[in-house]
């Protein structure tokens, strides 16, 4: 029995590592493919960012359950408190970082902590709500935060004090975040504090009775995955030079939310695949209609509706049938 | 002076905030639905009365058709696409609803409602009444009168018909309703054309105030989202408090503070009252 979930646990970490390797190969050869077309490179690096925002919801989503329909409330609070930062501290991408990240762990964890003790559908209503006030208060301090213009001229970010100048130097440091975040998703994932989260997303009331503390377990999630999209929010603002409110309207919280349902909830890997291919699907269906929104919400009611597992959910849905046929077939034989 | 006039302007969003927030309460309580698209409801119902006005149907007319027509859209919506689901974990409801509320915005931005769409005040509700230094538009008192009728006709309705009792029967436990022979499935489909038509019934109504183009609805949702939770999901009587609740602080901070610190301060007292009180003024929320 226990060298059955050993060897379980054993392939599975080794899929984790392919994902990974998956990942990265694709990531290191699309500079190569897309030489001498430096739009198409900068799309890719707002699809990594994309990614990186995705699996930050799925850090919260995937694993306790909780729905955030404001999670571009962080991925825009990180972007404007880098932005303001960056005009007046340093413009040290590292120290950003770290700044931000503070920032945002204090105000997610305040907030965070009444967000968690509601029900599922209170919390859902209520993160609505903070990304609208987060827009709001864009608009009360317009004097610093620029109000409806946006947050323009950025300084370029520094890396020990070299310029960040060039765009597949820009992507390299994408790649790379993303592909740290992952391993920590998945490092997370087979930690016992992944397996815990797992259990109050499956039961969260047995989770309780066997003793665990599930308030504080959920603030934990919110808050690693608020602290996430922040650092999205960073990398974001300086690879941008500029933000504006539109990062933290709810059509953004919704194309956050549609990343990690077309990915599949919960799969780590899917919610970062949904990212991209609906960053480039969008960019490919405005260039050819002024109605992409329509698209955008009839597909995700289609894909509730037909896939709630999502696209990758669905393909390991089907790889698992095939994989259990196999196997029976083989104890009939 | 102001305070007085303050307070009567907070009555008259809270009327209308009440009748929006009714059928947000009546669709949760039946179907255990939050649902998202409210406010594109809001959007639609505002933006077809502009268009009927516009084409010569008078006022009074298009208070009637806009809301039957946005209502028979909802019961479509409720054969169409939330039936599917109806079996479904209650995270399917949700992201559904929020999806078809991206939709339908979708939908109104093509039919003009990228521009703001003025309705005129029809002749009659024209005119400012006057009374001891206070000054009300009479058609901010005519959409009071006409919210607060339509609540109370549709609390006496829910009170008094076979109707009602279906769907008080329902709210209270599906399950035991769905055993003595209701049909669920009619039945919410009932409950979603009326929610869908009190949405749009606002929305027209409110029109000559706020507008219409087709996110007129997200603010509005937004405040029907604080006063439900107010209130305690689910509960009718604590909807009736907290949207006039809602409507006096949010006036109030509009005319000290400025709109949008007014929303921050209603969102921080929604918070503080969460934590003490998480399931609404009278304590019945619900809790599943």
């Amino acid at each position: 029995m226990t060298g059955a979930t050993l060897s379980e646990r054993r392939t599975r970490s080794r899929g984790g590592l392919i994902g990974l390797a998956i990942v990265a190969l694709a990531g290191i050869v699309l500079p190569f493919a897309s030489a001498g077309q430096p739009f198409l490179l900068m799309l890719a690096s707002h699809a990594l960012i994309a990614a990186i925002l995705a699996l930050s919801l799925d850090m919260l989503t995937g694993n306790t359950g909780l729905l955030s329909f404001g999670h571009a409330a962080w991925f825009g609070f990180g972007s404007y408190v880098a932005g303001l930062l960056s005009k007046s501290a340093s413009s040290d991408i590292v120290v950003l970082s770290l700044l931000t990240l503070a920032a945002t762990v204090l105000v997610a964890g305040v907030i965070g902590a009444v967000l968690v003790r509601q029900i599922g559908k209170t919390f859902a209503i209520l993160t609505l709500a903070l990304s609208q006030i987060m827009f709001a208060i864009v608009f009360v301090f317009s004097d610093i935060t620029g109000g409806e213009d946006g947050l323009q001229g950025i300084p370029m970010a520094t890396f020990l004090g070299m310029q960040i100048v060039s765009p597949t130097t820009w992507y390299a440091i994408l790649l790379v975040a993303l592909l740290l975040a992952l391993a920590g998703a998945l490092h997370l994932r087979r930690s016992p504090l992944g397996r815990a989260w797992l259990a109050i997303r499956e039961n969260g009331e047995r989770a309780r009775f066997i003793g665990m503390n599930v308030n504080k377990l959920k603030l934990m999630s919110y808050v690693i995955s608020a602290g996430l999209a922040s650092l999205a929010g960073v990398l974001f603002v300086l690879f941008n030079g500029a933000t504006s409110p539109d990062l933290l309207h709810w059509l953004e919280s919704g194309k956050v939310l549609m990343y990690v349902v077309l990915g599949g909830v919960g799969t780590i890997f899917g919610p970062v695949i949904g990212a991209v291919v609906f960053t480039l699907a969008e960019h490919y269906v405005s260039t050819f209609t002024d109605a992409w929104l329509i698209y955008f919400g009839a597909l995700f009611v289609l894909i509730v509706i037909v896939a709630p597992g999502g696209l990758f959910g669905g393909a390991a849905r089907i790889a698992e049938r095939l994989s259990a046929r196999k196997s029976g077939r083989r104890t009939a034989q | 002076m102001l305070a007085l006039s303050l307070v009567l302007n907070g009555i008259v969003l809270g009327s209308v905030l009440l009748l929006f927030s009714l059928g947000l309460t009546l669709i949760y309580g039946v179907g255990r639905i939050v649902n998202f698209a409210h406010g594109a409801l809001f959007s639609a119902g505002a933006m077809a009365g502009v268009w009927l006005v516009a084409s010569g149907v008078p006022f009074g007319l298009a208070l009637v058709v806009a809301p039957v027509g946005v209502g028979l859209i909802g019961v479509l919506i409720d054969w169409a696409i939330l039936a599917r689901i109806r079996d479904r974990p209650m995270v399917d409801s949700l992201l559904l609803t929020f999806g078809l509320a991206l939709l339908i915005t979708g939908i109104l931005y093509e039919l003009g409602g990228r521009n703001v769409q003025i309705m005129p005040i029809p002749q009659v509700l024209g005119g400012v009444i006057s009374m001891g230094g206070i000054s009300l538009p009479a058609y901010r008192i005519f959409v009071s009168i006409l919210a607060v009728a339509l609540t109370v006709a549709l609390i006496l309705f829910l009170k008094n018909s076979k109707w009602g009792l279906r769907v008080r029967a329902a709210n209270d436990d599906p399950e035991m309703g769905a055993c003595i022979g209701i049909d669920r499935e009619r039945l919410m489909h009932s409950v979603v054309g009326v929610s869908a038509a009190l949405a749009a019934a606002s929305g027209v109504a409110a029109a000559p105030i706020f507008t219409a183009h087709a996110v007129v609805g997200d603010k509005i949702l937004i405040l029907a989202f604080m006063t439900v939770i107010l209130g305690g999901l689910g509960s009718l009587r604590g909807a009736v408090v907290a949207a006039y609740v809602v409507g006096l602080i949010l006036v109030f901070g509009e005319g000290y503070f400025g709109g949008q610190l007014a929303l921050m301060l209603l969102f921080i007292m929604v918070m503080a009252m969460l934590i003490n009180w998480p399931r609404g003024f009278f304590g019945e929320g619900r809790t599943e």
